[in-house]
């Protein structure tokens, strides 16, 4: 019975996880909460494994109430919307294991936060409609806003009520937006509106562009791109490191969006709208993928290096798209994977480093010998070779693919240099902290306690991904490819979202 | 009519976006609350202007657009929500840093966190 | 497959001596000079038929996409340089293990050492560019790792990261330029790009690429400009920099110019710039190692100068020079790491490397002395010691060139130049030390070394006798199929130690009494050297990062002010940017829609929106007004909809207006009454200026969209309401049925909100004024009795109320949500007439509980269609005949709504009450621990 129903499990499994996790528990409810939270990621894993193995089939829809679409609310797993939502889930086990141990205690509700979390990110990557999307935003935005006063302490106040401020703002124009949309397509299902947008000419084009472009500043807040990413360090880098591993996630929910509005509705196909807005993201993800490296080289703490590590890797995500091919769209796929479990990994392993290090914490100077040197550095080592993109880990397929994506000289001209010497900047960044909080070590005793084996091990979980993308790095990048192509060509996800039949109501 | 509403969302837009632009959290707050007004009356209109047809079947022979509204309906709740949330974590600012300025007096000390 | 096993025997074995960890030392020695036996063996076993002519490969499919295969092969030049890494390995492995003291970390040097040959072998072996790069990479990486060994030692951590970021740098340029070549030729594979050679060499990419992955080459091979950081790589132990500086690193460089060298070489531009780079550094190279003071510095500096000798052989390109160029880089390596080896013993056997601290060890240690002349005649080119032929070819071919016209004799000269310093500083390197009066205040006592820490250099240096005397025996046959490799042209080659006299011996001559004489008259040199002030490069390195750092700081800083508004203008400013490029294309603003006549009250309204609007703005800073103006905002919304039709909406605002008014006057309890000072005029010139922008933009995208007529999906709302979904409300419906997912998204989103406040509050202890504004104390009875009376009235009544509100929503206006805040709105008057304490001895719900049942209710709802095998949420319903009521509906939109209904009530009050709790002693804490 639950196989007909399988695109939606992945959003009511953590939905209804976090509603058990909000009840009275007794005497000791974290114990429970904990467990219902962590059943709840392995059930995740299993089903969204599932759905991966299902959309190869051609995009899975199901329609909500029976509804079919473009009337009732769809869910649509096609390809990449799998894909991502497996890579959620693949994140998010590691990430809760490593809460469990005590990080989910320094402040109420973590656990069902984190649940509720899940669902809003997995529900932006699944639903086919175009204002269920803005729910879902702000499902993940308002457990994001919670999520980030987790552990109190006054330092992230301001950074949190700047984010808060931000989005509310950013919440408003993507009202605004959808409001235009439906005003001239007069629908909110996105491959209706698709075909909708295609048969517009003239002013009410004109007018569906500007609603488009709005969508983008949206997706372009969502996916920190220039000059709409100034929230992030500060944000990411105050919270604790369970909250930022899990958003290492997040920006990809704004690369998504972008990917999936600017390629079925704005793409290629879009008419009088089509392609639109991909100069900006050209010319914005350039500037960003450039500010992110200075901000890493110029950072004084290890939080705040992964943070710009993560606004670079908007920023070339974001360029590379934005060349409109199909190798660079497989490209960017295949990169968006490797940096969310890197920086994921990251995150993990810098809060580890910052507490065996005691007052120092995570900045960049000599301090404290860690408790557990020798497995840290590894662990240090092969997440830096693999984000700077050095061999023999994923970063370096991920870099190759954007950097043979790559056509016209314009493009080499510009993209090359830039990713370069990114790299370069962050090699030299991440050489410095590495040789200071492993090497530049004060004399004298280490320190005393030890981090949980578990912890370790959830970080380990997370770097083999690296490894395991570059062993099967001929599979996977054969899937980013076909995602692509599915990207470049959306009539087969128009035409089975609208033919499919709504059941019931028939 | 269009153009007295435009004119109207518009200046509501305008007013709560100066709003925003202060620099302490309470005035932002309601700046926030009335734009969400503002947003509200632009996605309502939408459907377009319709005047005593109500979108109760049997109610007139003709309808306004009843989409648009259910959405406005989901857009205030969500708004109602968020307004809640930042105004208390307004009050928690200035409850710990004792001020309810947005920014940091001067970013000197920001550095340090670099 | 056996190549593969030659390159990957190396990293598989470096875990051994980690897992023997446990194991005394000479087990650990031994498992790395077992895994480098083992991959040497393979080696040996592929030689004969590379030696043969043949060139064994194996190509294992890696990445078609990228054009990255696990492609190996065997040429003649992979296999001089296999050979001398593995060679050259072993010895440093067994000298490593004499070398390093009992307290340093073994298993992990031989790991890393391992880590690095195998890179190293890679790199000679790769059949694929990118592989190699891999490879090249991977050896930055690793001798990263060995430079650092000493990390406690500051100067081994900052030679790391030169070295680092110099040949790491260099290795990022190089992969631009292998890219590029690949795109030229098609393919990464080396035939490939052999036999597209001549397309490469005329193609308009040629330059970039060749400038591209020359940048790689020398900076591994540490040429002028590039060579600064080579000589702090000195920080690693002498093992490591005997490895490095002899047979790998270092020549990694001088492999790729060889092996691109079919691909780039003999054009014009290799010819300029390969061959004056290596004259350039030649000398460089020679004149710093003869003014050193430590022996590893001098070895340092003459490692580079050696380099500089063979770049520039390359650069010349002639047959010949490409022989002497290989020819060298076997004897340099040979040499070099004996001299290494050597100045290691005596740095263990003195405590000293200071060449003004050492003399006269002749006494000491002679056999060591021995070997030191051997070696340095060798590094001098002295006749009958390998680097003499060598170098005499190189003085040949410097001879013969005639590339530069009427400057050409300048090659030879300066090349002579370049032997004399040689000469002068291998003089040095064993006058200084051994002869002159034995020294006294030395560290230790000196004296010779154990005979297994001399073993190695013994090879080496008989080998340097050896090829020295009989080179064809010794080495013809290797050498000519690595020729055969670099020149693309298989040949005969003939190495004589004598061509009678003629003018490269006359140079070599010139070369050995310049050298001399230069010695001699060294203190006049150092002394005019003194006069120029020498920087550490480390120094520079350093301080070039940290001021790159603290300008990027500065620079962020400036960009990310940290000031939201900043923020939020940039948000604004890039919609406008976005947007009004696409407006100003639109033809006609005004769509041709009949638009509604403007009657009177409209026009009222309308008039009082606005300027309740402007109110809300301009007084802002008198809070309290301020929040008045935004109620009668709110309240003038909700009559915008009852105008145009939209009820629901109406009493929907209407019910949040009075709850979030609520809410922010209890805020504002908690915040400063007034704003002290006002903002600058300039910052509200500007502000005002972007708000008119922004309320410009978006008015006229509404006018727009008003205008034009509307062809929505909503006709089949209409249509299906009542007989899908059974309501003749159809907003109710659409909410409840045809959308409801969306209401399901909503109503977690509130039960969200209020758990994440319910977060916000815990253990806050928040700003409390005891009094008002102007310092009046607060009214002492807090619960008058006629607000209770009325309140409780209220109750009863906006109970039945809200079930009525409920029940009828799905036919006429209403519904959960509405009914849910009328009921809730009750409660909180209770607690404002009664106070907390009242309510909670009534009604003593556990608010958080409630709302998470509400939704849960709702959800299940929606599972319920599983069970009649319909898709989530799907709605049914039916009418049943009551005895009174009559004719009533029941659907599973009721229990949806029911949810919806409980969950506003639980959250609401979760919200309201918990932070009306706030200055009482409910103040809610942290449940759970």
């Amino acid at each position: 019975m639950l196989s007909q129903h399988l695109v939606i499990l992945p959003i009511l499994v953590p939905l209804f996880a976090a509603l058990l996790q909000l009840l009275p528990w007794g005497e000791n409810p974290q114990y429970y909460r904990r467990i219902i939270g962590l059943v709840s990621c392995v059930i995740l894993v299993a089903i969204s494994a599932g759905v991966l193995i299902a959309s190869t089939e051609g995009p899975q829809v199901y329609a909500l109430g029976s509804w079919q679409a473009p009337y009732g609310i769809v869910l649509v797993a096609d390809r990449l919307s799998a894909l991502m939502v497996l890579l959620t889930a693949i994140l998010a086990l590691p990430v809760l294991i490593y809460a469990c141990y005590g990080e989910d205690n320094l402040g109420s509700h973590f656990q069902a936060l984190f649940q509720f979390q899940l669902v809003g990110i997995i529900g932006a990557f699944l639903t086919g409609d175009l204002f269920n999307l803005f729910v879902f935003f702000e499902i993940l935005l308002i457990s994001s806003y919670a999520l980030l006063m987790h552990g109190g302490g006054k330092l992230k106040l301001r950074a949190c009520l700047h984010y808060v401020l931000l989005n509310l703002t950013g919440s408003a124009v993507f009202l605004i937006s959808l409001g235009v949309l439906y005003g001239i397509t007069g629908t909110l299902n996105m491959a209706d509106m698709a075909v909708k947008v295609a048969a517009l000419t003239g002013d009410d084009a004109i007018i569906a562009r500007a609603g488009g472009v709005l969508l983008l500043v949206v997706f372009g807040l969502k996916a920190a791109l220039l000059p709409l990413y100034f929230w992030l360090p500060q944000a990411y880098a105050m919270t604790t490191g369970t909250v930022a591993a899990l958003f290492a996630i997040m920006t990809k929910v704004g690369i998504y969006a972008i990917l999936r509005v600017f390629t079925l509705i704005f793409g290629a196909g879009g008419a009088e709208a089509a392609m639109l807005g991909y100069d900006w993201l050209w010319w914005l993800g350039l500037a960003t993928l450039a500010l992110g490296s200075i901000g890493a080289i110029g950072s004084r703490d290890m939080r705040l290096v992964v943070s710009y590590l993560v606004v670079i890797s908007v920023g070339t995500m974001l360029t590379t798209f934005s060349m409109g091919n199909e190798r660079a769209t497989s490209a960017v796929i295949y990169y968006l994977v490797h940096s969310t479990l890197v920086t994921g990994a990251l995150f993990l392993l810098v809060d580890i480093i910052a507490r065996q290090r005691g007052k120092t914490a995570s900045r960049i100077v000599k301090g404290r010998k860690l408790a557990q040197h020798a497995v840290l550095g590894m662990l240090f080592l092969v997440s830096a070779i693999t984000v700077i993109g050095m061999p023999p880990l994923s970063g370096f397929i991920g870099k190759l693919f954007i950097l043979e994506a790559a056509r016209t000289g314009a493009q080499l001209a510009l993209l090359w240099p830039l990713v370069l010497v990114s790299s370069f900047l962050v090699m030299v960044a991440l050489a410095r902290a590495g040789s200071r909080m492993f090497w530049h070590t004060f004399e004298g005793k280490a320190a005393e306690e030890k981090s949980p084996a578990g912890q370790i091990a959830a970080i380990a979980l997370l770097l083999t991904g690296a490894v395991v993308m570059t062993l099967f790095a001929r599979p996977i990048s054969s899937y980013t490819d076909a995602i692509a192509a599915d990207l470049m060509h959306p009539q087969t996800y128009i035409s089975t979202v609208l033919n499919q039949s709504g059941g019931a109501h028939e | 009519m269009e153009t007295l509403y435009a004119v109207t969302v518009g200046v509501l837009t305008a007013c709560s976006v100066f709003l925003i632009l202060r620099g302490r959290s309470f005035p932002i707050v309601i700046g926030i609350t009335m734009l969400s007004y503002a947003v509200n009356l632009f996605l309502f209109s939408s459907g377009r202007l319709a005047i005593d047809q109500l979108p109760l079947i049997g109610h007139s022979e003709t309808y306004t657009d009843p989409l648009p509204q259910a959405l406005v309906l989901t857009a205030i709740v969500i708004g109602f929500a968020m307004t809640a949330y930042s105004i208390i974590l307004a009050v928690r600012v200035r409850g710990e840093i004792g001020s309810d300025e947005v920014n940091e007096p001067d970013h000197s000390d920001s550095e340090g966190s670099r | 497959m056996n190549l593969a096993a030659i390159v990957l025997l190396p990293f598989f074995g470096a875990l051994l001596p980690l897992m023997l960890r446990h194991k005394t030392r000479i087990w650990i020695t031994s498992s790395a000079a077992l895994v480098t036996l083992a991959s040497l063996t393979l080696l040996l076993l592929s030689a004969p038929e590379t030696l043969g002519g043949g060139i064994p490969t194996l190509m294992v499919p890696w990445l078609p996409d990228l054009g990255l295969h696990f492609a190996m092969r065997l040429d003649g030049l992979s296999l001089l340089f296999a050979g001398l890494i593995l060679g050259i390995g072993i010895l440093i492995v067994i000298y490593a293990h004499y070398y390093l003291s009992s307290r340093d970390d073994s298993p992990r040097f031989f790991a890393y050492l391992l880590l690095f040959m195998g890179s190293m072998l890679g790199i000679v072996t790769a059949d694929n560019l990118i592989l190699m790069w891999l490879f090249w990479e991977l050896t930055s990486i690793s001798s990263f790792l060995l430079i650092g060994y000493w990390f406690q030692q500051s100067n081994a951590r900052r030679g790391a990261r030169m070295a680092l970021a110099v040949t790491g740098g260099g290795g990022l340029a190089l992969l631009a330029g292998i890219l590029l070549i690949g795109n030229i030729a098609g393919s990464y594979q080396l035939d490939a790009v052999f036999a597209a050679a001549d397309q490469i060499r005329e193609h308009e990419f040629y330059l970039p690429a060749l400038l591209l992955v020359l940048l790689g080459a020398f900076t591994k091979s540490a040429q002028f400009p590039f060579q600064f950081w080579l000589p702090h790589a000195m920080a690693a132990p002498t093992p490591v920099s005997a490895y490095l500086h002899s047979a790998t690193m270092v020549k990694a460089g001088i492999f790729l110019m060889a092996r691109l060298f079919p691909v780039l070489g003999g054009t014009p531009e290799w010819f300029i710039i390969v061959t004056l780079t290596g004259l350039a550094t030649l000398l460089f190279g020679a004149y710093f190692a003869l003014l050193k003071t430590d022996l590893k510095g001098l070895l340092a500096f003459s490692t580079i100068s050696h380099l500089g000798l063979i770049t520039m052989l390359l650069g010349l390109g002639s047959r010949g020079a490409l022989l002497a160029a290989i020819f060298h880089i076997l004897n340099h390596a040979t040499f070099k790491a004996g001299l290494f080896m050597i100045a290691g013993i005596i740095d263990h056997e003195t405590g000293s490397r200071d060449m003004r601290k050492l003399s006269g060890l002749r006494k000491a240690m002679p056999f060591t002395m021995v070997l030191a002349v051997i070696t340095s005649a060798a590094m001098a080119g002295l006749p009958l010691f390998n680097g003499f032929l060598s170098k005499e070819m190189f003085f040949t071919e410097s001879y013969q060139q005639d590339l530069f016209g009427g400057l050409s004799w300048l090659v030879p000269v300066l090349a002579t130049l370049g032997g004399m310093l040689s000469v002068a500083y291998s003089i040095r390197f064993v006058h200084d030390v051994f002869f002159q009066e034995p020294a006294k205040d030395l560290p230790k006592e000196p004296h010779e070394p154990p005979l297994m820490m001399r073993a190695p250099v013994i090879v080496l240096a008989s080998l340097c006798i050896l090829v020295g005397v009989a080179p064809m025996l010794m080495v013809s046959g290797l050498l000519e199929p690595a020729l055969a490799a670099v020149s693309g042209a298989a040949g005969q080659i003939d190495i004589a130690i004598w061509h009678g006299f003629n003018i490269p011996l006359l140079m070599s001559a010139f070369a050995i009494a310049g050298g001399i004489a230069i010695y001699i008259g060294r203190d006049e040199l150092f002394t005019f050297n003194r006069q120029f002030d020498h920087h550490d490069a480390k120094e520079i390195f350093a301080s070039v990062v940290k001021r790159t750092t603290t300008l990027s700081d500065a620079l962020m800083l400036r960009i990310e002010t940290g000031s939201l508004q900043r923020y939020i203008a940039a948000l604004l400013v890039i919609s406008l940017v976005f947007v009004i490029p696409e407006l100003v294309k639109i033809k006609a603003l005004t769509g041709d829609r009949p638009q509604l006549p403007v009657d009177f009250i409209s026009m009222i309204g309308a008039v009082a929106l606005i300027l309740a609007a402007f109110g809300t703005a301009i007084f802002h800073r008198q809070r309290l007004t301020s929040l008045m103006m935004l109620s009668v905002v709110g309240l003038l919304v909700s009559l915008v909809f009852i105008r145009f039709s939209a009820a629901d909406l109406a009493m929907t605002q209407l019910v949040v207006e009075v709850v979030s008014i609520l809410l922010m006057i209890l805020a504002l309890f908690f915040m400063p009454q007034r704003i002290p000072r006002a903002s600058s005029g300039r910052r509200v010139a500007r502000d005002v200026l972007l708000a008119g922008f922004v309320g410009g933009i978006v008015g006229t995208l509404n006018y727009a969209l008003l205008t034009r007529p509307a062809n929505t999906i909503s006709d089949f709302f209409l249509a299906n309401s009542v007989p899908g979904g059974g309501g003749t409300n159809v907003v109710n419906v659409i909410l409840v049925d045809f959308r409801g997912f969306d209401t399901l998204g909503e109503i977690t989103v509130l039960a969200i909100a209020a758990a994440g406040i319910h977060k916000l509050l815990n253990n806050l202890r928040p700003f409390m004024p005891s009094s008002d504004v102007d310092g009046r104390p607060w009214h002492s009875t807090t619960h008058p009795l006629l607000v209770q009376v009325v309140a409780q009235t209220i109750l009863s009544l906006a109970l039945m109320v809200s079930v009525y509100i409920f029940l009828r929503g799905h036919n006429l206006p209403g519904g959960g949500f509405i009914a849910g805040l009328v009921t809730a709105a009750a409660m909180i008057l209770q607690y404002m007439a009664n106070g907390v304490d009242w309510v909670k001895n009534r009604f003593d719900y556990n608010y958080q509980t409630l709302t998470s049942v509400g939704v849960m209710i709702a959800f299940f709802t929606g599972i319920g269609s599983w069970v009649f095998n319909h898709n989530y949420l799907t709605s049914a319903f039916t009418y049943v005949e009551w005895p009174i009521v009559g004719k009533f509906e029941l659907a599973t939109a009721i229990l949806f709504d029911l949810g919806v209904y409980l969950t506003v009530i639980g959250a609401t009050l979760m919200i309201l009450a918990n932070f009306g709790q706030m200055t009482t002693r409910h103040r809610p804490r942290q449940e759970g621990h």
